[in-house]
């Protein structure tokens, strides 16, 4: 009697596990094992294992430093200012004024865009010849000839990192809109009958009680953008000249061009890096409350 | 109570019933693929998925035979134009054989990528239009079947000319051919007339008359200080290695090896039409769309393509374009593009679909889309006819034929074409590097 009152949670479970399993364990596996291959599709004969061998050429490899740079700099500036608008959008929204429901419904837009149609647009929009910005800018005498924002080194990384922070604003809108129908209004009106000022209140009330909401959405943030492959691809499959491939567009094109082993290792050192990021983040966030 | 606690019980077991027969159907999809303990190769994979639905070679067509044809076309015009050449083809055979076709975008090369992964899912897609740099991957993963004994015995044959059997069976490393030849095109430079007029100059006959034509066509037309016509549209993304190899030529280096001083000099010369604003500043990301909106609005007075624009340019800019083959220096050179198909080792009924490939190889398929893309036929008969001898872009194509090649087909050179030659170009042209050791850098990249 007992021992079926045991066994029948682990069975119930055993369903979803399996298709966990089976979706993110074994693929992560798999990788780990090419990583230590000459994994080349394209000379399927010289498979072979060979052990530290394709880490020790990433190491020597500048492409992976430089790609590894540029996506510290993605994710930093892309969540970072992702955060800041997201910020002060949700305080926004928070208010009442007519046609809120419209407004917030149209803040999402970016974020239910699919990822390559965004790459798509706003590369038109950044055309140098006919694209709409250059349009506006000499409309506006605000430069005097036009901006190849994606064809040159200076303006391309930019130009994509502002794309991204477009399309993630309203996530962490949500978020954070979200969380601030949970805090108390008693303690706003305490605060006023303390005399604190909007600042005060912003620094000492609402940012504290929603402290957890936004460690969480920023983590998430992190991982998904340091693994975003989709606007940078179309946008400019990693060019020119290197100057927008993030590590996990290096890890695109050379999966795309078969080297899995190779592609492999470098996936593998990315989400180590994740790793090193994430749980000294989550402690620090955390921790304190325990 | 009793009865609420089994009733919780048989709803959660039915849910979890339904999460893994979800989850048996989703893995069960026919992927025969397997990785685990790198232990099987992709080659052995391959064929363990393809051993069931191979056939090896004797069956004759016999009653009704349905050939899955994968294919992409360049517009919507050309997407038809294939489904009635499909249609016409199923209806007049009279062997009993039916193409089915797919359409899939070309999408700057990912087509070639998509159709390697479904063929080593174990996809059941009999035969494919195909380019050429594709083939070393596939011969090594034996997936492509040998077409060889079949065009021995072709009554039309003779019809295609042995250079170009010679340059198949170069692709696939053997002197087995694994593609059959469809159509080329054969790069020229597009030129405005009206642009010429303006700028006092006549066709360059030369390399150097053509650098120097590319400058006076630069022009500022209406006086402010800026430049309104560009002389040439550059192509430095993806796919800009095919006109960017005549500069390269130009100055008597090849792709054979590519750091020598004439390939050097030509990189530098590629590097300063740029530096010098002879190009527009976005050519590092212009691709194919690009250029040709450039040209086709005016802001170019040059570009190079091929016969499979043409119809679109003549719509747009009626006589004011025509072109000229790229012209020769120490050295001359120009791309033959080409698009052959292929049958795949996986196919149950090679014969039927050898049928439908050898039809748009000499047959009426060669004519109707030829006639109707504007591609430089393979088949010499169809050469010699009034339409192609009486167009102007096919004249410059057939005049440059003798000189047209192709760049090295290697295991490297996909992703040399897809990465290393946009970046490393544009590296060079933006000041990163020198012309010297861009050329390395590719050299070093396409022969590893």
């Amino acid at each position: 009697m007992v021992k079926k009152r045991t066994i029948w949670p682990y069975l119930l479970v055993a369903p979803a596990v399996l298709i966990i399993v089976c979706v993110v364990f074994i693929p992560v596996l798999n990788a780990i094992v090419m990583s230590f291959q000459s994994y080349d599709l394209r000379r399927p004969k010289d498979i072979a294992f060979i052990g530290l061998g394709n880490y020790q050429a990433i190491f020597k490899d500048s492409l992976f430093w430089g790609a590894l740079w540029r996506t510290v700099v993605w994710v930093v500036c892309g969540v970072g200012f992702q955060f800041l608008f997201g910020f002060i959008l949700a305080l926004l929204l928070n208010r009442s004024f007519t046609g809120r429901g419209i407004v917030r419904a149209v803040s999402m837009i970016p974020w239910v865009t699919p990822g390559v149609l965004i790459g798509l647009m706003w590369r038109w929009i950044y055309d140098g010849n006919f694209g709409v910005l250059n349009d506006l800018l000499m409309r506006f005498h605000l430069v005097s000839a036009k901006i190849p924002f994606l064809s040159q080194v200076s303006t391309a990384f930019p130009s994509v990192i502002v794309t991204i922070i477009w399309q993630g604003i309203p996530f962490f809108a949500l978020m954070i809109l979200a969380a601030l129908q949970g805090v108390s209004t008693e303690m706003y009106e305490a605060a006023d009958i303390d005399g604190a000022s909007p600042a005060q209140k912003l620094f000492f009330i609402t940012i504290p009680s929603i402290k957890n909401t936004i460690f969480v959405t920023a983590l998430l943030r992190v991982i998904w953008v340091a693994n975003s492959v989709d606007v940078i691809f179309n946008m400019t499959e990693g060019g020119p000249a290197y100057s927008t491939q993030t590590l996990s567009v290096y890890i695109f094109n050379k999966g795309n061009a078969l080297n899995l082993g190779y592609a492999s290792a470098m996936a593998i050192l990315l989400a180590l890096v994740l790793l090193v990021v994430a749980i000294p983040y989550l402690k620090m966030s955390f921790g304190k409350e325990e | 109570m009793k009865k609420r606690k089994l009733a919780r019980k048989a709803a959660a077991t039915v849910m979890a019933a339904a999460m893994a027969m979800t989850a048996l159907a989703g893995c069960s999809s026919g992927n025969g693929q397997s990785n685990s303990g790198g232990a099987t190769t992709a080659a052995d994979t391959a064929a363990a998925t393809t051993a069931a639905a191979a056939d090896t070679g004797s069956a004759a067509t016999a009653g009704e035979v349905t050939i899955k044809f994968r294919y992409w076309a360049d517009n919507t015009d050309y997407s038809q134009l294939m489904q009635d050449i499909i249609t016409k083809f199923n209806a007049e055979n009279g062997k009993g054989i039916t193409v089915v076709g797919e359409e899939t975008p070309w999408d700057g090369g990912a087509y070639s990528e998509n159709l390697f992964n479904v063929k080593m899912g174990g996809g059941d897609i009999d035969c494919a239009t195909w380019k050429l740099t594709s083939t070393p991957l596939f011969v090594n993963n034996d997936l492509l079947a040998d077409l060889t004994p079949m065009i021995d015995t072709w009554a039309d044959k003779n019809d295609i000319d042995d250079n170009i059997y010679g340059i198949m069976k170069e692709a696939g490393g053997s002197d087995q051919i694994y593609v059959m030849p469809w159509n080329i095109q054969v790069l020229y430079v597009y030129y405005r007339p009206s642009i010429f007029a303006q700028a006092g100059i006549e066709v360059p006959k030369t390399y150097e008359e053509f650098l120097t034509a590319i400058e006076k066509c630069t022009m500022d037309t209406d006086g402010d200080g800026k430049t309104d016509v560009y002389g040439f549209g550059m192509r430095g993304a993806k796919g800009g290695q095919e006109p960017w190899g005549s500069f390269i030529y130009g100055r008597g280096g090849s792709f054979e090896d590519m750091t020598t001083a004439g390939a050097v000099q030509g990189m530098q010369d590629f590097i300063d039409i740029y530096t010098k604003g002879y190009v527009p500043p976005t050519a590092t990301s212009d691709g194919f769309n690009e250029i040709i909106a450039n040209f086709q609005s005016g802001l170019t007075a040059m570009t190079i393509h091929h016969t499979g624009s043409s119809a679109n340019m003549v719509t747009a800019l009626g006589d004011d374009v025509s072109a000229f083959p790229f012209p020769a220096g120490t050295g001359q050179w120009t791309s033959m593009g080409d698009t052959e198909t292929v049958i795949f080792e996986s196919c149950k009924n090679k014969e039927a679909a050898f049928e439908w490939v050898s039809y748009l190889a000499t047959g009426e398929g060669q004519k109707l889309w030829c006639e109707g893309t504007g591609n430089v036929p393979v088949s010499k008969t169809l050469q010699a006819s009034e339409f192609f001898q009486n167009n102007r872009f096919m004249k410059a194509s057939i005049e440059g034929q003798s000189y047209a090649g192709i760049l090295p087909i290697l295991d490297t050179t996909t992703e040399w074409i897809s990465t290393l030659w946009p970046n490393t170009v544009s590296q060079a042209l933006t000041g990163s590097i020198t012309a010297s050791q861009c050329m390395q850098t590719l050299q070093d990249g396409l022969y590893q």
